[in-house]
């Protein structure tokens, strides 16, 4: 099996799609529950005051944030990305015997999203190039130097940069052929460690993750729907989406919510039959006599399929909180007021897309790590592991997809009339703000059910 | 990409699925037709012993300058189905079935054949492996 025969592929074990009567079920459902919505939800504020959250018994917090603890996650974490660049760089080429593509693609990049909205934000301690540059800073402090960034990070930049590299990032798994390809993947994470370790270096290492750090920013915004978090120096527990109340300000972060939901639409809408027929017919003309070209063409215009959804998204989110600002006469506009409430609907459309193959391909994980370099060894014992490549029945996954939706245009609904109570001291024009959102709200979640549901 | 991957690592367990890897499906192909063969003769004597094996599902598709004629194909299986995918191509290069991970080469004026059970669910493409081209797009219901 050489690389070039799987790399090429465009679908191996793929959902099929939502059946139609549970297509208009999910968004009977979601109309019926956003009326019920507009009439039933809470009179005063709820999510601000609960986001404080109450603190866990003292000796569980020590033990949680403890420098031991933290040190261990930040060494085993530093170890796994020098393992994983190792085995892409030197490993086997072939991506189904090297254990990089499943570990960034899978463990990484899907697995630590179900984990980040069940306990916080772990990738603050897990996050591999902070932990280099914790270890190298505590090297020079040793050695009797001052850690001092060069430069103050400008904070007009805000999220953009993180956005900016998040947009790279979901181009390099959706519009680039080769994105299991572990050479490709060792040069994406040398060339991001090195922008990372740049960014900390310049602007210091808080500024860099708040702002630059695509991962950081992305898991950071998905952990405030946990009902864990630290404040403080203590970990406390809170109401689920408590993390959401209140504006965004923030700027790129319109921008970065974007890419997180337009990139995963992208992914819905390039296996559809439609969108892969249109790839057929631009590379048609060439594929045999310039293949070069042909592929060019079709990663250019898969560029253009990610930029368009998420403009589109942008779009759809701007459009409607100005009509919003319109229906309330509102003095300035209401872009950052409800941002966050697209948080719970960037998770699930992950969850919806993602969900089956976390449970597919993460099975993939252990034979991998048993022999990471594919070179026939058995470190743990586990290279014999057989995966069940059938182990949800298409029930299942239909159930999860479609119930994630309607539970994430729910939480959705929730964050941002709880918003525009707290925005608007009066009850009328709370509500009148509502009626664009909750339209937006309908259009991103019917459209979520409308990509799961095309062939 | 997703489904890059997952096509990769399908691939691999279908393969390791088998046995003895690429070994085991070129084993057990030949063994289906013959499965078949010998249910087609003997279908005309004694009728009754034969109920039990149905006829395969036959999927023909001809691949003139690189593409699918009709565009690409789409078809509905159901799980358990025999299928028998001919393949014919005025260009050479190997067939591949994704997710199942079978592979035959094709030539012109040779066409590619694959056999298989439908024994995983969900959508499979069929992909001229050289050039990434997809041809076929089946799925296979429970």
């Amino acid at each position: 099996m050489t690389t070039a025969l799987l790399a090429h592929g465009i679908g191996g074990v793929r959902d099929l799609p939502v059946p139609d009567w549970m297509f208009s079920w999910g968004a009977a459902t979601v109309l019926v529950l956003s009326f019920l919505a507009l009439g039933t939800l809470w009179r005063s504020p709820l999510l601000a005051a609960q986001a404080p959250g109450r603190p866990l018994p003292d000796p569980a917090s020590r033990l949680l944030l403890g420098r031991p603890l933290r040190l261990a996650a930040q060494a085993f974490s530093a170890a796994l990305l020098g393992l994983v660049f190792a085995t892409a760089l030197a490993g086997e080429p072939d991506p189904t015997e090297n254990l990089a593509p499943t570990f960034v693609w899978v463990v990484f990049w899907l697995g630590l999203v179900p984990v980040t909205v069940l306990l916080g934000d772990v990738w603050r301690v897990l996050n591999p190039w902070r932990a280099v540059a914790d270890a190298g800073v505590r090297l020079l402090e040793r050695g009797g130097r001052e850690a001092r960034p060069l430069l103050e990070y400008p904070e007009r930049l805000g999220r953009w940069p993180a956005a900016g590299a998040l947009f790279c990032f979901a181009a390099f798994e959706l519009a680039y052929r080769e994105p299991s390809s572990p050479h490709a993947l060792a040069l994406a994470i040398a060339l991001y460690s090195y922008v990372t370790w740049t960014g900390m270096a310049v602007y210091g290492r808080e500024a860099w993750l708040r702002g630059g750090e695509a991962f950081s920013v992305y898991f950071g915004l998905l952990a405030r729907i946990s009902p864990l978090a630290v404040r403080d120096g203590k970990v406390v527990a809170r109401l689920p989406l408590s993390g959401l109340a209140g504006a965004e300000r923030t700027p790129g972060t319109l921008a970065f919510v974007a890419v997180m939901l337009g990139s995963v639409a992208f992914d819905g809408v390039s296996r559809s039959s439609s969108w892969v027929d249109l790839v057929a017919r631009v590379e048609g003309p060439y594929v045999l006599e310039r293949p070069g070209l042909a592929e060019a063409l079709v990663t250019g215009l898969s560029l253009l399929g990610l930029a368009g959804g998420v403009g589109l998204v942008a779009v759809a989110y701007l459009t409607a909180t100005a009509i919003a600002r319109r229906t309330v006469n509102a003095a300035a506009p209401l872009a950052d007021q409800f941002l966050l409430s697209l948080v719970p609907i960037a998770l699930v459309y992950a969850v919806a897309h993602y969900f089956s193959l976390l449970v597919v391909q993460g099975q993939f994980a252990l034979p991998l790590a048993s022999d990471p370099f594919g070179r026939g060894w058995d470190l743990l014992g586990a290279a014999g592991v057989q995966p069940n490549l059938n182990p949800l029945s298409p029930n299942t996954v239909w159930y999860v997809q479609v119930g994630a939706l309607v539970a994430g245009h729910v939480a959705g609904l929730a964050v941002a009339h709880d918003r525009a109570i707290t925005a608007f001291t009066e009850r009328g024009p709370a509500l009148r703000s509502q009626y664009a959102m909750l339209g937006l709200m309908v259009l991103y979640t019917v459209g979520g059910l409308w990509l799961l549901s095309r062939r | 990409m997703k489904a890059h991957l997952g096509a990769a690592l399908a691939t691999a367990a279908v393969l390791g699925a088998a046995g003895c890897g690429g070994g085991g499906d070129e084993a057990a192909a030949p063994a289906v037709t013959h499965a078949a063969t010998t249910a087609a003769t003997t279908a005309e004597a004694p009728p009754a012993t034969t109920a039990a094996v149905p006829a395969p599902v036959e999927i023909r598709i001809s691949v003139v300058g690189g593409r699918p004629e009709g565009g690409i194909r789409r078809e509905t299986l159901q799980q358990g189905d025999r299928v028998v995918l001919v393949v014919e191509s005025d260009a050479g290069g190997p067939v591949h079935l994704h997710g199942y991970d079978l592979e035959r080469d094709v030539a012109p004026g040779k066409p590619a054949r694959l056999e298989f059970v439908a024994s995983l669910v969900g959508r499979f493409e069929v992909e001229l492996e050289d050039a990434s081209v997809q041809i076929a797009d089946l799925e296979v219901r429970p």
